[in-house]
């Protein structure tokens, strides 16, 4: 069966090529193989998990360790692979959900159980080797007669959730997981503590009320130390990830170069953006020497200001109204002009208010960045903390909740003004 | 009769390797000084039509020529060039919102300047004298230094209009310039457009939704529908059949004054 | 030069205009403090102690420079557009009309920033910023690009790194005299941030109906109520989760997971339940009456027409702030929060930088999942 046309295609039959054909199955074979595979690995993954989590509940509640599966591992991947095909054959899976498919006979009606059973057994021969979802419609849906359809509530009254396949699966995932959590996260003593000893807090808060006033004028200092190190580190992220973002706009990088700086660009920004500031910082008091401990903590709020920054501007980018972009190219505009005409204009205000916005995460990130050893007020704080100073460190705390609020305040308003 | 200035042929544009079919062989020519409207629903090609003939959307078949020359042959670079003589107006207006009515109007202009003094904002004496001039034959004169956003609907698509006089097209695109008006500005527009089509001489396609509008302002009438020409004629020529035809059977017409 | 020489009492305006007054003393503040800061810097004082003698001043100097600021700032206010004025947009226009040329040009449109006291002021303090700031930061590009003997050591064994331990518990790591895996260790920390989202959305989303002005209605107990709520979740949004980390370790253990769940949840409780409350202000008041018309009780209206209005918003907040709490999860450890932090920080303490790489390879590999799948379901409930 030939792919379904519309109706201008099939009128210009004739001037098709050998490679129209081939460029024609790639893209129809490709997107049958993109539908089926997310499918049935989000079904997959999604039976994986749920496997896992109810063998570790169980490992942990009967013998104290930790443990993954119950099984050996290819009796693990098996099992997943069976359960997965039955339940998209004789079910309306997880990965139909979130796809919004259903299946149906290829007349529309409700498959029959026959239907169901070819279903599943082709499942294994076609989606498991892959072969079979190049072809359009993929084996083992033209063998047994069903087709994924998109999926419609016409005709049909709503099941409650705990009656729908996906509504169980979900409640018995979330239930395994908060039962798995909290067994391997909280002990019965710990419990204990955070009712009976919340006294043990009290010297903290009583510094609140009579800070130590002999410290104020060192804290400030390094509080000083603080907002200037949020402030470059923005600074500097700033003239990066302008230039950064126009290459990692969707929109603007087309093409097989420009798709591939995108690529390259974004994925790198991810990664940076994983890593939590403080383990940058960890980093970067190892690459220069200790002393430079605010210039340290400084670099690491740089690179994780840098890749926020470029994502935040980037998708800032890519939402643009692309109708200024058509009447300044209309007027015989090029590029730059284009650039800086239609784009530059509907970008300022946002960049601007996400600089903001960073500069107050900064900030906060900056008191933390400090405890490693990154300078200012995080390392006084760690400094009394670890003397067991508490008089002192709730002093530190107090400057600190300050610094924050009235940073976050200001910060707002100014955004407000900007929107 | 004379050599037509805006010859289409067999002009074709699908997206996605033939999911959407906008343009089915549509072919038509126009004279130079005609006004010439295009009707059709929602998502009959109107817009794709338009902006294929100043080449923001490339053809997938067809050919266009303007003026004897088939732009659809031009390099990026001669195209640029070439659609400086072209001028665009939108539904949206497209203005530059933040930047004020003085500077909207002058990117009219930036096709015929440097690029390093119009990044730097700096136009010639000469523009600004032009874009005053056209401020105040859209009666806008006054708002030169407001922003573009303080500025309501049909003064909006007033300086779209100012910034397309710019130019001094020879051809003007108009894509559904009075959609997102109320009626009574709606007229106003069109008066600028019509004159802009009878004092200078220049040749307008405005793509319309309403058929009195089109009818009024109109000296020739193409309708379009799921992609492909099905009217090509003066405005009288259109009777209650061919409005079905072309609207649907549900269509009703409404008046619009 | 425009000379002030009216003085209008209008109150709103005199508030601003000493508004306008604050802000120009608070810049020369600024500007005296980086002009003591660079004097102390260069002749006062030995550099090593630099970092100590930013507000070291003689006797007189205070008063001095109190004075000094407040009298410059008058000037300025009195001289022109100052940057107190432009920031609080008290433009005084000049009433004459403008010459021909002067519209053509477009002088209407203003002077270039440049050109106006503002301009100039605001160009003065970001460079005295970047001069401060890299004083104070002490910004060394040599030791950037030259990084030292033992950054080059730590480079050469973190890649590739040593995934040893993912599986297998390293012996010479023990919490509490069990040893842990890496991945055991992520596990635990993916958990912990699980556990902190769900308590805290479970408490922030009934409380976000107390902190939201249309539904508390405007009696007196409905204000206090609204007050006190909203008051909770600003104060309590303000302190840090690394903050509240260092008081529940104390109060339970130094490196319990505990201490971190219950840090993440505080602050979960009030971030969301602030992002709550500021959707369910924003809902639309058509169902309310439609509801409150057909005589329903104020349950019935928070079931049938507010709580629909705002589910998807607070499913994508949820997820986001999971994406949140997950990142945070894996440092709490450093102020005792426990989860992978605490291999993290034992590796490095140890210098074991192959073994610390694979630690945060498998950080970002996590983080980047939970990262993705949020992002993902944040784009289909939205």
């Amino acid at each position: 069966m030939a792919p379904r046309y519309p109706e201008a295609f099939v009128h210009e039959k004739p001037e098709w090529t050998v490679w129209n054909r081939i460029a024609d199955f790639l893209y129809f074979g490709l997107g049958n193989l993109r539908k089926h595979l997310s499918i049935a690995l989000l079904d997959m993954g999604g039976i994986a998990i749920l496997w896992i989590l109810t063998s570790y509940v169980i490992i942990r509640l009967s013998t104290g360790e930790i443990g993954y599966t119950l099984v050996p591992w290819w009796a693990f991947g098996l099992g997943v692979a069976e359960a997965a095909a039955l339940w998209e054959s004789f079910g309306r899976s997880f990965g139909h959900r979130v796809a919004r498919v259903e299946l149906r006979r290829v007349d529309g009606g409700d498959p029959a159980l026959h239907q169901r059973f070819a279903y599943w057994l082709l499942w294994h021969v076609s989606v498991l080797p892959l072969v079979g979802l190049l072809f359009s419609p993929p084996l083992h849906e033209r063998a047994s007669g069903l087709a994924l359809r998109p999926f419609t509530m016409e005709g049909r009254t709503p099941k409650p959730w705990w009656r729908t396949s996906t509504g169980i699966y979900v409640a018995w995932l979330m239930g395994v997981a908060l039962l798995a959590a909290i067994s391997v996260t909280i002990s019965w003593e710990d419990l204990v503590r955070l009712f009976t000893r919340a006294g043990t807090t009290a010297k903290f808060w009583r510094s609140f009320f009579s800070p130590d006033t002999s410290i104020i004028l060192k804290t400030v200092r390094a509080l000083i130390v603080t907002v200037f190190m949020a402030m470059t580190a923005t600074a500097f992220a700033v003239m990066v990830a302008v230039p950064l973002s126009f290459l990692a706009a969707r929109n603007l990088m087309r093409g097989l170069i420009g798709r591939s700086i995108y690529t390259v660009i974004r994925v790198t920004m991810s990664i940076i953006r994983s890593i939590e500031p403080v383990v940058w910082a960890i980093f970067f008091l190892v690459w220069v020497r200790v002393e430079l401990a605010p210039f340290a903590g400084m670099l690491a709020l740089f690179v994780h200001s840098v890749s926020d920054l470029t994502k935040l501007y980037a998708e800032r980018l890519e939402s643009i109204d692309p109708g200024l972009i058509e009447a300044i190219t209309a007027t015989g505009a090029n590029r730059l002009q284009v650039l800086r005409y239609a784009v530059i204009p509907q970008i300022v205000n946002p960049y601007i208010s996400f600089t903001l916005y960073r500069w107050d995460i900064n900030i906060r990130m900056a008191t933390v960045v400090g405890v490693v050893g990154g300078g200012g007020i995080g390392q006084a704080l760690f400094f009394y903390l670890k003397g067991n100073l508490w008089t002192q460190a709730g002093t530190v705390m107090l400057f600190i909740i300050a610094l924050v609020w009235a940073i976050d305040y200001l910060s707002a308003r100014l955004r407000a003004k900007l929107a | 009769m004379a050599e037509p200035y805006l010859v289409v042929e067999h002009l074709t544009k699908v997206y996605e390797r033939g999911h959407v079919v906008a343009l089915k062989d549509v072919s038509f020519e126009v004279q130079k000084g005609e006004f010439l409207v295009i009707i059709g629903l929602s998502g009959s090609g109107k817009s794709t039509l338009l902006r294929c003939i100043n080449r923001l959307i490339e053809p997938t078949k067809g050919r266009i020529f303007i003026d004897g020359v088939e732009i659809t042959r031009l390099s990026p670079r001669q195209m640029r060039r070439f659609r400086r003589k072209i001028g665009m107006i939108f539904q949206h207006f497209n203005l530059i919102k933040r930047a004020t009515v003085m500077t909207n109007v002058l990117t009219g202009r930036l096709g015929y300047n440097p690029t390093w003094k119009t990044l730097l904002g700096l136009f010639p004496r000469s523009d600004r004298e032009l874009a005053l001039r056209n401020l105040e034959r859209v009666g806008l004169l006054e708002k030169a230094y407001v922003r573009a956003d303080e500025l309501s609907g049909g003064q909006q698509q007033r300086v779209g209009i100012a910034r397309a006089l710019m130019q001094q097209p020879e051809l003007l695109l108009a894509d559904e310039p009075v959609s997102a008006l109320d009626p009574a500005t709606s007229h106003s527009v069109m008066q600028y457009i019509e004159q802009m089509n009878r004092e200078d001489g220049v040749t307008v396609l405005a793509s319309l939704h309403f058929l009195s509008l089109a009818r009024r302002y109109g000296t020739r009438i193409i309708a379009l529908k799921d992609g492909e020409l099905v009217f090509d004629g003066a405005p009288e020529e259109i009777d209650d059949r061919k409005f079905k035809e072309i609207y649907g059977e549900e269509a009703e017409e409404v008046e619009i004054r | 030069m425009t000379i002030y020489s009216t003085f209008k009492t209008d109150p709103a305006r005199l508030r601003r205009r000493l508004l306008a007054l604050l802000l120009d003393w608070m810049s020369w503040g600024y500007v005296a403090y980086g002009v003591m800061y660079f004097l102390n810097d260069y002749w006062w004082r030995i550099p090593l102690e630099r970092f100590y003698t930013t507000l070291t001043l003689p006797p007189w100097g205070w008063p001095a420079a109190v004075l000094g600021t407040l009298a410059m700032a008058i000037l300025c206010e009195l001289t022109g557009y100052s940057l107190g004025e432009r920031a609080l947009k008290l433009e005084v226009k000049e009433e004459r009309p403008l010459t021909k040329e002067e519209f053509l040009m477009g002088r209407a449109a203003g002077k270039p920033f440049w050109r106006t006291q503002w301009g100039v002021m605001a160009v003065l303090l970001l460079a005295l910023t970047v001069a401060l700031g890299w004083h104070i930061v002490k910004i060394d590009l040599e030791a950037l690009f030259r990084p030292s003997r033992r950054a080059r050591e730590m480079l050469g064994e973190i890649f590739p790194p040593d995934f040893r331990y993912f599986l297998v518990p390293d012996p010479a790591f023990e919490l509490r005299g069990v040893p842990y895996s890496i991945l055991n260790l992520m596990v635990i920390t993916v958990f912990m941030a699980l556990l902190a989202t769900v308590l805290g959305a479970a408490v922030a989303l009934p409380l976000s109906f107390f902190g939201a002005r249309n539904i508390m209605g405007f009696s007196p107990v409905g204000w206090l109520v609204y007050g006190v709520v909203r008051g909770f979740f600003n104060v309590f949004r303000s302190i840090e989760t690394m903050l509240w980390a260092v008081v529940f370790a104390i109060w339970i253990r130094w490196g319990s997971p505990l201490a971190g769940i219950m840090a993440l949840t505080i602050h979960t409780i009030a971030a969301l339940g602030k992002l709550y409350s500021e959707q369910v202000e924003g809902i639309d008041p058509g169902p309310v009456e439609a509801v409150v018309a057909a005589g329903g009780s104020r349950l019935e209206v928070i079931r049938y027409a507010v709580l629909p209005q705002v589910v998807p918003s607070f499913w994508a907040f949820t997820l986001y702030r999971w994406d949140i709490n997950v990142r945070m999860s894996t440092v709490i450890a450093l102020v005792g929060g426990g989860g992978i932090g605490d291999m993290l920080f034992y590796y490095k303490n140890e210098g074991e930088w192959a073994l610390l790489g694979a630690v945060v390879a498998t950080i970002v590999a996590v983080v980047w999942a939970m990262d993705y799948l949020s992002g993902r379901l944040r784009e289909r409930i939205v």
